[in-house]
């Protein structure tokens, strides 16, 4: 599924180059949930961005299905983002002044075709994530984490290889991340591959491989004994905390 | 990646924030508007200038002494032009019905008792008054008997009569005109201010044989008016009068006339010429305008470009390519560019109206500016759009989206 192998990025050039990744090898199979950690500054940004195909490495090899990532030119990279790979931010990024409904169809304005059911598809999106009220509600009349909610379907609305979610909790309060995590076990159960990149070791523990990334490399890759489980979290939450 | 999708997208970013695409949209706006008015005030005026230019007498020739183009006034003090080739001109041309000869001087000074002033003298033959239409309301006009005896005589023009009479009858006054003591006998018609801006009505009259031995002591005339008794006749009477006159005063090929011959035609090829470059000019003017509109619009985009990485880096990382947003912004500078310039066609046409019919300007509403709304709103949209939106497209997703 994913495959990287003695992945470098370096920026800037001569004496002033600054290697930020340093020969990072992981493979990811497909239907896995995979928590990529560090502290900030050991370039989990970095790797977030080779992952999800918004930046090329330097070294190594990047290959995503059976495509190999390093060879490909921008716009071929454009359609492999759009095709495989669905975003959750931590900001969200939704378009405001645009109705949930149509920041869900977003990344089908530039699919290579424009499917006839792109209305019907948003909706399903948007029903499977809880918001099957909200279609018509744009980005500010909507809670923080309705507006995670959104994203997530957004993510989803192209059928991609995997969910890259980068902090998808950051700016949400417990409940409302711990409905965004149930959401990705709910997916991962439905057979997608997840990757999240977080500091929170809370957050974490909900996948079922915790990758620690290190000044650049990987320090530790191990497997989660006992994942945390977002729904029964939930359901232990104080009633009166219920929304 | 579908054009037209993406292409919506750039048509909804206008929706999205109303007072910035309305800045945008103002000096495209403006500028058509502008154009159109202008356009419009253009072809009134110049409809305006050819119904005034065609009062001109079109049956006249009008030979001045002096080359160059003298459809405005004969030079001062040129004697290139002598009664002789009057003589001359009226032997040799078939089909005439009235001539007329003149030697004028401007600003001379007129004395009546203490009062003092500066008026244009014409001296003339009988011929005058029929030959510019243009009777005395009360005594006569100067007649063939004043010029044989060179009498003293003049017809004075109201404003002339006003200043140096007040209310009085001027007729059978003596006024003198520079030193000569002339008889007033007749008082013109006011005619107002003539085309030059001067006041036609601060004239006398004279005979012209006195005016030529008694006053300026000159042995030539400032111009030769033939008017013919059919317009068919004026081309050849022309070509027939310039031959003469060369042969007459010796110009051969490679020099140019010391005379012109102005006619009704060729007068009004001047003013429609005059009136083409005025038009020109407010045109070049209101082009100018529309540039400017066209750099506000750009740096407007560019404004909105950098306000709006975040969501182009979005849409990159969603999977659009640099075309794609490429396309959408220069979409969203061809929408601009399109209403703006249909809304200030619109309003120019308005306008235009407007003035037609609540003040005394004259214009004609033209097709024109909607015509050109199409090719100018592509020429500007994409000329202006252009740089903006490949700055959009070249935003790299990583750094956009920080």
């Amino acid at each position: 599924m994913i495959e990287l192998e003695a992945v470098e990025k370096a920026y800037g050039s001569g004496s002033t180059e600054a290697l930020v990744l340093k020969g990072i090898s992981f493979r990811v199979e497909a239907g896995e949930y995979v928590a990529i950690m560090g502290a900030s500054g050991t370039g989990k940004t970095t790797l977030l961005n080779i992952l999800g195909c918004l930046d090329k490495p330097t070294g190594g090899h990047y290959r995503l299905e059976d495509t190999d990532v390093v060879s490909l030119d921008d716009d071929a990279l454009s359609h492999l983002r759009n095709r495989k790979i669905g975003f959750v931010f931590q900001m969200f990024h939704l378009l405001e002044r645009t109705k949930a409904l149509k920041n869900v169809m977003l990344p089908l304005i530039y699919a290579e075709e424009y499917p006839d059911d792109a209305e019907e598809r948003a909706k399903k999106a948007l029903t499977s994530v809880g918001l099957a009220d909200r279609i018509q509600y744009k980005p500010g009349e909507l809670s923080g984490g309705q507006q995670q909610r959104v994203a997530i379907a957004r993510a989803l609305i192209t059928d991609p290889a995997i969910v890259l979610a980068d902090e998808p909790t950051g700016n949400l309060d417990r409940r409302s991340g711990l409905e965004v995590l149930a959401i990705f076990r709910r997916l991962q159960q439905e057979g997608r591959t997840i990757i999240v990149v977080t500091h929170d070791q809370a957050v974490a523990e909900h996948a079922g491989r915790i990758l620690l990334l290190s000044d650049g490399a990987i320090a530790h890759d191990r497997p989660v004994a006992e994942p945390r489980d977002a729904e029964a979290e939930l359901a232990s939450l104080p009633k009166e905390d219920r929304r | 990646m579908s054009f037209l999708w993406v292409a919506a997208e750039g048509i909804c970013a206008l929706s999205a924030n109303k007072l910035r695409n309305f800045l945008m949209m103002l000096g495209m706006i403006v500028g058509v508007a502008l154009l159109a008015v202008i356009m419009a005030v253009g072809k009134g005026t110049q409809q305006k200038v050819i119904k005034r230019v065609d009062t001109w007498p079109i049956r006249v020739i009008k030979v001045n002494a002096g080359g160059g183009k003298g459809y405005t006034r004969p030079q001062a003090g040129v004697a290139t032009l002598k009664l002789e080739d009057a003589d001359a001109i009226r032997d040799r041309i078939r089909g005439w019905d009235l001539m007329l000869c003149v030697a004028e001087k401007r600003g001379l000074p007129m004395k009546f008792g203490s009062r003092q002033c500066q008026a244009d003298v014409f001296a003339v033959e009988p011929t005058y008054c029929e030959m510019q239409s243009w009777p005395v309301q009360e005594g006569e006009e100067i007649g063939t008997e004043d010029i044989r005896t060179m009498a003293r005589v003049c017809v004075v023009g109201t404003t002339l009569a006003k200043t140096l009479f007040g209310e009085d009858n001027p007729i059978g006054e003596y006024i003198y005109i520079g030193k000569v003591r002339f008889r007033v006998k007749g008082i013109l018609k006011s005619r107002g201010i003539g085309p030059g801006g001067t006041d036609s009505d601060n004239r006398a009259l004279i005979p012209l044989t006195t005016g030529m031995r008694r006053l300026f002591n000159q042995g030539y005339i400032s111009y030769v008016r033939v008017r013919m008794k059919s317009v068919a006749a004026v081309p050849n009477a022309v070509k027939t009068i310039r031959q003469l006159l060369r042969k007459r005063h010796h110009i051969s090929p490679p020099e140019t006339d010391d005379f012109s011959i102005v006619t009704a035609k060729q007068i009004a090829e001047v003013a429609r010429g005059i009136s083409r470059t005025l038009t020109a000019v407010l045109v070049a003017l209101a082009g100018l305008s529309l540039l400017v509109g066209g750099v506000v619009m750009m740096n407007i985009l560019l404004i909105s470009v950098a306000e709006r990485t975040k969501e182009i880096g979005l849409r990159r990382a969603l999977g659009a390519t640099q075309h794609a947003i490429l396309v959408q912004f220069l979409t969203e500078a061809l929408s601009v560019t399109l209403i703006g310039m249909t809304l200030g066609a619109a309003l120019g046409w308005s306008v235009s109206v407007a003035l037609r019919r609540y003040t005394p300007v004259i214009t004609e509403t033209a097709w024109e500016p909607f015509a050109l709304v199409i090719p100018f709103a592509l020429l500007f949209g994409v000329a202006f759009g252009v740089h903006p939106a490949r700055r959009a497209a070249r935003l790299h997703p990583v750094e956009a989206m920080r």
